[in-house]
């Protein structure tokens, strides 16, 4: 089943000196329970397209449905609670509120869904079991590792089990270590949950664990392998 | 988690700024509080001492009489007329009054002074110069004699400040010395042996004046010496004669007892040629709040015809209300711009939130959250801010306040004569808690909005790609 379908997506840049044409008429699918890397040098457009597919942004022109859904037709605050019930994000760094626990912040968007207390904790406790923090649930974001905080981001993102989960370099800032245990989780979970994830990446050792590649250059798509 | 607990926390991501910000509230609160109620108590006692020494709340007086004073413009007394007037709901009694200007000389010393006809025994119902006769005055000698006694020093080193005032009342000297309630039963007696004055009272029918301690200072006079006045009677008559001084007045008004002698009410007349005739009847009121005597003058002026005119106290003396309004707008402008530089700190504190967190609001944006509760969160913790701040400042003002009410204190040296040029006794005073309160109150509030308009109108502006760059 598709989830995500773009068609002749372009972003131009033309407030700038140069117009800069950071998407250049991208047409992709993803279907449900992918795991796809999207790769490229710097500046090729990764962030650029993760942004409209995730709705935080508009395409210059071109249309991208999320579960047969229109985004680029979205009011502002319909958009935000589109976001809400249906896609998760885990970002580079600084992703979790300082102010509240582990706990928390992985329960955010299910009470956000206004989902019963019981229902969350389950849930909570059952995803920070998976990404290995079960003993961290009342420790604030500034009391975690990098790698803690970005596998807390995670089990946020899946928590309401939304369409797929966009996550734009999650671990450039992570060490090897953290970088592999947070793959690790991330494809447990994929196959577990059957979410589709869609994230980008500089790391070679990211790409290897992707089943599926996507190569930008210059707002292109140049490749798309799936292994 | 509910926006108003999600506030909480943020509340105290910074806590020490969070505290600067609630404890320059809580200042500005305090302060313009404090000085509000010592503002609004001081012109209160102001008033409730020209009021009570002078023109009381309301007169009824010939329609002329108070843009013309002069003896030509009296009314004729009447039980009629009484009785119509009391029969005002709020008005318990008129107390006949007969007020002229005269030039009062002894030796060579002459002054003009006002003249004020009073009934000896009715006058207590309101200005009861019969108890504001000196009991005490601290004079050179008495000064010596005490200070052999046995007398805390601390009370003693206020004498020297006070030498030569006159006292009315126990309170007054007492305050002014600042003898503690526990020390009084032990001072007063010293006091009477050392420092009283013995006065007598005028009387109905019997020639004899009272005159202002001020004025019989100035003219040099005391107890049963004589006193010369010389004024304008009725149609051009001349007005002169003798008297002999039976007391000494201390008031709590300085300007008017620096010109005040009180006569007997038809002595008074005798002396102006008016027989039967006053200048104006005082009213003694039940209700004095400005509503209620609003209304009663109203009244009244719709039942008294023609050569009948009635006063407030407020046009009465209308010179120390403007002179108070002026001062008071003094007093706001002060407390406006102590509101101003905590405005622009509240607002501070604002901006640099609204700055440091705006990664945060992409992400949480981001995720799903709406930026009206987004902004809802920061409207509840201005709000939390605001409120400890007023809280805090009520909690910590009320006390001092009711304290101060209870215990005014009185001033000496510059100070005192700067009050007292200014015809306030030199006494501070605390205004009760009143709707001022309120006002502080909300002022603050106005402020907090204000200062949250700016991160709700960047939220609600928020672009998710931008502030996730931040
Ligand atoms: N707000 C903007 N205004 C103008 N140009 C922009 C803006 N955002 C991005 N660009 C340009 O668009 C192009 C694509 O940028 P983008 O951030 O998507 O690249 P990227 O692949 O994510 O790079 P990196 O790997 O360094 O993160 C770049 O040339 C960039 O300079
Ligand atoms: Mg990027």
């Amino acid at each position: 089943m598709k989830v995500l379908e773009l068609k002749d997506v372009h972003k131009i840049y033309d407030k700038t000196e140069v117009e800069v044409h950071a998407v250049n008429g991208v047409s992709i699918d993803f279907i449900e329970g992918e795991f796809a890397a999207i790769v490229g040098p710097s500046g090729s457009g990764k962030t650029t397209l993760l942004n409209m597919i995730g709705g935080l942004d508009k395409p210059s022109t071109g249309v991208i449905f999320v579960d047969g859904k229109n985004l680029t037709k979205f009011k502002s605050s319909e958009i935000i609670d589109f976001r809400m019930r249906n896609i998760g994000f885990v970002f580079q760094s600084y992703n979790l509120i300082p102010v509240l626990t582990a706990k928390e912040n992985v329960e955010f968007i299910m009470n956000l869904q206004k989902w019963p207390k019981k229902d969350r904790d389950r849930r909570t406790m059952e995803l920070l079991e998976a990404v290995g923090l079960g003993d961290r649930g009342n420790s604030r974001p500034a009391q975690l590792s990098g790698g803690q905080q970005q596998r807390v981001a995670v089990a946020r993102a899946l928590a309401t089990k939304p369409k797929f989960i966009l996550a734009d370099e999650p671990t450039a800032n992570l060490d090897s270590a953290s970088t592999y245990n947070l793959l690790d989780i991330m494809e447990k979970l994929n196959k577990e949950e059957n979410i589709t994830f869609i994230f980008s990446t500089h790391d070679a050792r990211v790409v290897k664990k992707a089943r599926r590649v996507i190569t930008l250059e210059d707002g292109k798509v140049v490749s798309d392998i799936t292994h | 988690m509910k926006n108003y607990r999600l506030a909480w926390r943020n509340l105290w991501r910074n806590r020490r700024r969070t505290m600067i910000t609630a404890a320059s509230i809580f200042f500005a609160v305090f302060f313009a509080l404090v000085m509000r109620s010592l503002q609004l108590g001081t012109y209160d006692n102001l008033f409730k001492n020209i009021i009570e020494t002078y023109s009381g709340y309301i007169q009824v007086q010939n329609e002329n009489f108070w843009e013309d004073k002069i003896v030509d413009n009296v009314i004729g007394y009447s039980d009629e007329l009484a009785q119509k007037i009391k029969s005002d709901e709020n008005v318990i009694e008129c107390i006949p009054r007969f007020e002229s200007f005269a030039l009062a000389s002894s030796g060579s010393r002459t002054k003009g002074v006002l003249v004020m006809g009073i009934d000896p025994v009715k006058e207590s119902l309101l200005s009861d110069v019969e108890n504001k006769l000196v009991k005490y005055e601290l004079t050179g000698e008495a000064i010596a004699r005490l200070d052999k006694e046995n007398i805390p020093e601390s009370i003693k080193k206020n004498f020297s400040l006070f030498e030569g005032k006159s006292y009315a009342t126990d309170g007054r000297i007492l305050l002014d010395l600042g003898v503690k309630d526990r020390d009084s039963e032990m001072v007063l007696p010293l006091l009477r042996k050392h420092a009283s004055v013995e006065n007598g009272y005028i009387k109905q029918g019997e020639p004899g004046a009272l005159v202002g301690d001020r004025l019989a200072k100035y003219l040099g006079l005391s107890r049963g010496d004589t006193i010369v006045l010389l004024g304008q009677g009725y149609h051009g008559t001349t007005a002169a004669g003798k008297f002999e001084i039976k007391g000494i007045v201390s008031l709590p008004a300085p300007d008017i007892e620096s010109r005040i002698i009180y006569l007997p009410v038809d002595v008074c007349q005798d002396l102006y040629d008016t027989r039967g005739m006053l200048t104006s009847l005082a009213l003694q009121v039940d209700d004095n709040d400005d509503k209620a005597i609003a209304e009663t003058i109203e009244r009244l002026d719709g039942d008294l015809e023609e050569p009948y005119r009635v006063l407030g106290w407020r046009e009465m003396n209308e010179t120390v209300v403007q002179q108070m309004e002026a001062d008071d707008s003094g007093g706001m402008i002060m407390i406006g711009i102590l509101y101003l530089v905590i405005a622009f700190g509240v607002f501070g504190t604002v901006l640099m939130m609204t700055a440091e967190r705006r990664r945060e609001f992409g992400v949480t944006i981001s995720i799903g959250m709406q930026k009206t509760r987004m902004a809802m969160v920061m409207v509840y913790e201005m709000f939390y801010v605001g409120f400890i701040g007023i809280v805090l400042g009520v909690a910590v003002a009320v006390p001092i306040i009711i304290y101060g009410y209870y215990h005014p204190f009185s001033m000496s040296g510059e100070i005192a004569k700067m009050m007292e040029d200014y015809g306030f006794e030199p006494v501070m005073a605390f205004l009760w808690i009143d709707s001022y309160f309120i006002w502080q109150s909300v002022v603050v509030a106005i402020i907090v909005i204000l200062s949250v308009i700016y991160p709700v109108r960047k939220i609600m502006k928020l672009k998710e790609v931008d502030a996730l760059k931040a």
